[in-house]
């Protein structure tokens, strides 16, 4: 059962994909591309999901696919435009560190978690392909955090973060167990929620959400 | 048993929402939370007598360390909420937050009591995501009053904990799949008790890199240095009970994740690698205390650091090991939480009396608030481990199983930090508690029942430095046996 899933041409279609909509979100400085960006990656994150769940015909995984589809790919994208338009952000994202040297950034990052996952040299059910990607969507999340102005990039980032974990545990075990996943799923969908909440917090406060405004307390 | 102790907070947070006045509300979260302190208390007497309690279908479970924390957290949680009603009530009484703000205190005040004890009894290595709602909850309580340095501490604690929770959640998923190689893939390959009888299975590579990220991971939660940037800003800007529950319950709460890890992983990759990690990353937070400590201005953040400074203690103490160790950081552990707490609400009183969190501002507390300015001093030499109180015992435990176990320079270091942590934090405290107070100050100290969940926190900062009861001794050894 499972080795369909192994060399499977689909999966590495997608996965591939996976990384294409996370350099889409690297290489954009408009908000809505990013936000749909996100919401393509979380799109064929429930497809990977859901090939898993296929092949293995257990019902848990496609709970958790659905679950993916729904929350990931449509509630939370659908809050993060709610956000943008309630507090009337530029739509334009500050950079710290500009386009191109973000994307060559990303590149070198990808190399590396490919490398990484070579050398620990474990051995995954899936591939060690969707291991390296699920290390490189951590990795260039971070990046996302502290090379973004806006808070509700960083607010993107740890979501990339979340994801590229979401693939690691499907590439290493076909996931965590329901119960588990379901908490997760949970954390994530109230943790949008306040972070929402903190960024209209920061906006009525600071009538901005840049985050150098976040500078004062220190020592 | 155990869902009893989670309902009574639940059912208490629902019940604040929906009170009316001030008087209800006070009176609904100081019966909660008696509540819940008994059912602690009986869970607690429970576990001693079976050692080990499971329910909901191997969901909930408690042991000796479990009952240990629910203890620490039910403990610090009463005094919290009694400390709240005077303090709360002042804010109210001088227009800093209004009647719905206090409601919704009080709401996620116990929504935060049940996130912390449901870390407790987790019977799961989905303890991650307890400890994430914990964050959860607390960011917004401390968003409580609109200040923008409250707003900008939130955020920074919600993002950097997160992150650091994210990796958490990579180090246990690499556990799962240690886990799942040999015990197959049920839901019971995440749950403590079948764990800990396979662990010395595990694929000892995949448990280190588990184990570095859950202790980069909790550490960040806990505030272990490097990772404890978030610390000072979100303990000193959250309301002073918060502060309390944040320094004293919640890091613990994060250092029993780190804990159970290193129990586990020990038992696959040999005791040497975790505990050096731990000593490490424990002299390394004791070690960056000590400047911020030294030039500090602002006494809440003080404390903060010096938060930082006793998970870094409790931390060395697991690494040093031995019986000693991990009794000493099991007994610091409780202690800490229960001076740190008690020195916060003396900040408490102190800021609602001067409203200034500067340190140069603030001078003879002992000649204006004289219980507080009291209890300030005495807090002040029971938290740098002076003789005869609480936290002397412990880290004197520790500092004996660091110098018989061989690790003489972790020991060293670890005396030369806390005596310069003493001279610089007493110092701080003898500037604001004597002297002459400031001419607009007047004479009086805070309300009753400030001063009240002071004295219960009193009694344990001055008993356990003098006289450790049987039963408490017998309930510290079996946490070790745990532990080890």
């Amino acid at each position: 059962m499972s080795e369909l899933v192994f060399g499977s041409k689909m999966m590495q279609l997608l996965i591939a994909l996976i990384l294409v909509s996370t350099f889409m979100i690297l290489g954009s400085t408009r908000l809505y591309s990013c936000i749909r960006a996100f919401g393509i990656q979380s799109f064929l994150l429930a497809g990977v999901a859901g090939v898993v769940a296929y092949s293995t015909g257990r019902m848990d995984i496609y709970i958790v696919a659905l679950l993916t589809l729904v929350l990931k790919a449509a509630v939370i994208p659908y809050i993060f435009i709610y956000i943008i338009r309630e507090i009337k952000v530029k739509r334009e994202i500050d950079l710290y560190v500009n386009i191109s040297p973000s994307l060559i950034i990303g590149g070198v990052l990808v190399v590396i978690s490919y490398y990484l996952v070579r050398s620990i040299n474990i051995r995954t059910e899936l591939s060690s392909f969707a291991l390296s990607a699920s290390i490189s969507l951590v990795s260039i999340g971070l990046f996302i955090m502290i090379s973004r102005k806006k808070a509700i990039m960083q607010m993107l980032g740890i979501l990339l973060m979340e994801n590229g974990l979401f693939l690691g545990a499907i590439s290493l075990t076909y996931g965590m167990p329901l119960l588990v996943e379901l908490g997760i799923f949970f954390d994530v969908l109230i943790g949008v929620l306040i972070m929402g909440i903190l960024i209209f917090r920061i906006n009525r406060t600071f009538e901005s959400i840049d985050t150098d405004m976040l500078k004062t307390l220190i020592g | 048993m155990i869902e009893y102790l989670l309902l009574a907070p639940v059912l208490t947070a629902v019940s604040c929402f929906f009170a009316k006045t001030r008087k209800q509300v006070e009176a609904v979260s100081l019966t909660g939370s008696v509540a819940t302190l008994l059912l602690g208390l009986s869970l607690v007497v429970e576990v001693y007598r079976h050692d080990i309690i499971i329910t909901w279908q191997n969901s909930l479970f408690a042991d000796a360390f479990s009952a240990f924390i629910v203890l620490i957290v039910s403990i610090v949680g009463f005094v919290a909420s009694m400390y709240s009603i005077g303090y709360m009530g002042h804010e109210l009484e001088h227009k800093t937050i209004d009647m719905k703000r206090l409601k919704m205190y009080y709401v996620l005040f116990h929504s935060f009591m049940f996130t912390m004890l449901l870390v407790g009894v987790t019977n799961n290595l989905g303890l991650w995501i307890a400890i994430e709602m914990t964050t959860l909850v607390s960011a917004l309580l401390m968003i409580l009053y609109s200040k923008k340095s409250s707003v900008e501490a939130a955020w920074k604690y919600m993002i950097i904990c997160t992150v650091g929770i994210t990796f958490a959640l990579f180090g246990t998923i690499l556990t799962y799949y240690a886990s799942v190689k040999i015990l197959g893939e049920t839901g019971e390959a995440l749950n403590w008790t079948s764990l800990l009888a396979v662990a010395d299975q595990f694929d000892p590579t995949i448990m280190k890199l588990a184990f570095i990220f859950i202790l980069i991971g909790y550490g960040t939660k806990a505030g272990l240095a490097p990772m404890h940037t978030w610390l000072p800003d979100a303990h000193s800007e959250a309301p002073t009970p918060v502060s309390a529950l944040l320094s004293g319950v919640l890091l613990n709460c994060a250092m029993y994740g780190i804990i159970r890890f290193y129990t586990i992983a020990t038992k696959s990759t040999g005791i040497e690698f975790g505990s050096n990690l731990l000593i490490v990353f424990g002299l390394l937070s004791i070690g960056i205390a000590v400047p911020f400590i030294l030039l500090q201005e602002d006494y809440k953040r003080l404390l903060a650091y010096s938060s930082v400074e006793h998970i870094g203690i409790i931390a060395l103490g697991i690494g040093f090991g031995g019986v000693f160790g991990i009794f000493g950081a099991i007994l610091h552990m409780f202690n800490h939480a229960m001076t740190k707490s008690f020195m916060f609400f003396g900040a408490g009183n102190v800021l609602q009396k001067h409203e200034t969190k500067e340190i140069d501002k603030v001078s003879g507390v002992v000649k204006s608030m004289p219980a507080t300015g009291t209890m300030l001093v005495i807090g002040g030499l029971a938290i740098t481990g002076s003789p005869p109180f609480s936290i002397f015992i412990s880290e004197f435990t520790i500092l004996a199983a660091g110098f018989s176990g061989g690790h003489i320079i972790a020991s060293v270091l670890f005396l030369l930090f806390i005596i310069m942590i003493f001279a610089g934090f007493f110092y701080h405290i003898s500037r604001m508690a004597f002297g002459v107070p400031k001419p607009e100050i007047k004479t009086g100290d805070a309300s009753r029942w400030m001063l009240g969940a002071m004295g219960i926190l009193a009694v344990f900062v001055l008993v356990l430095g003098v006289y450790i009861p049987p039963y408490f001794y017998e309930m510290l050894m079996k946490v070790v046996e745990v532990v080890r």
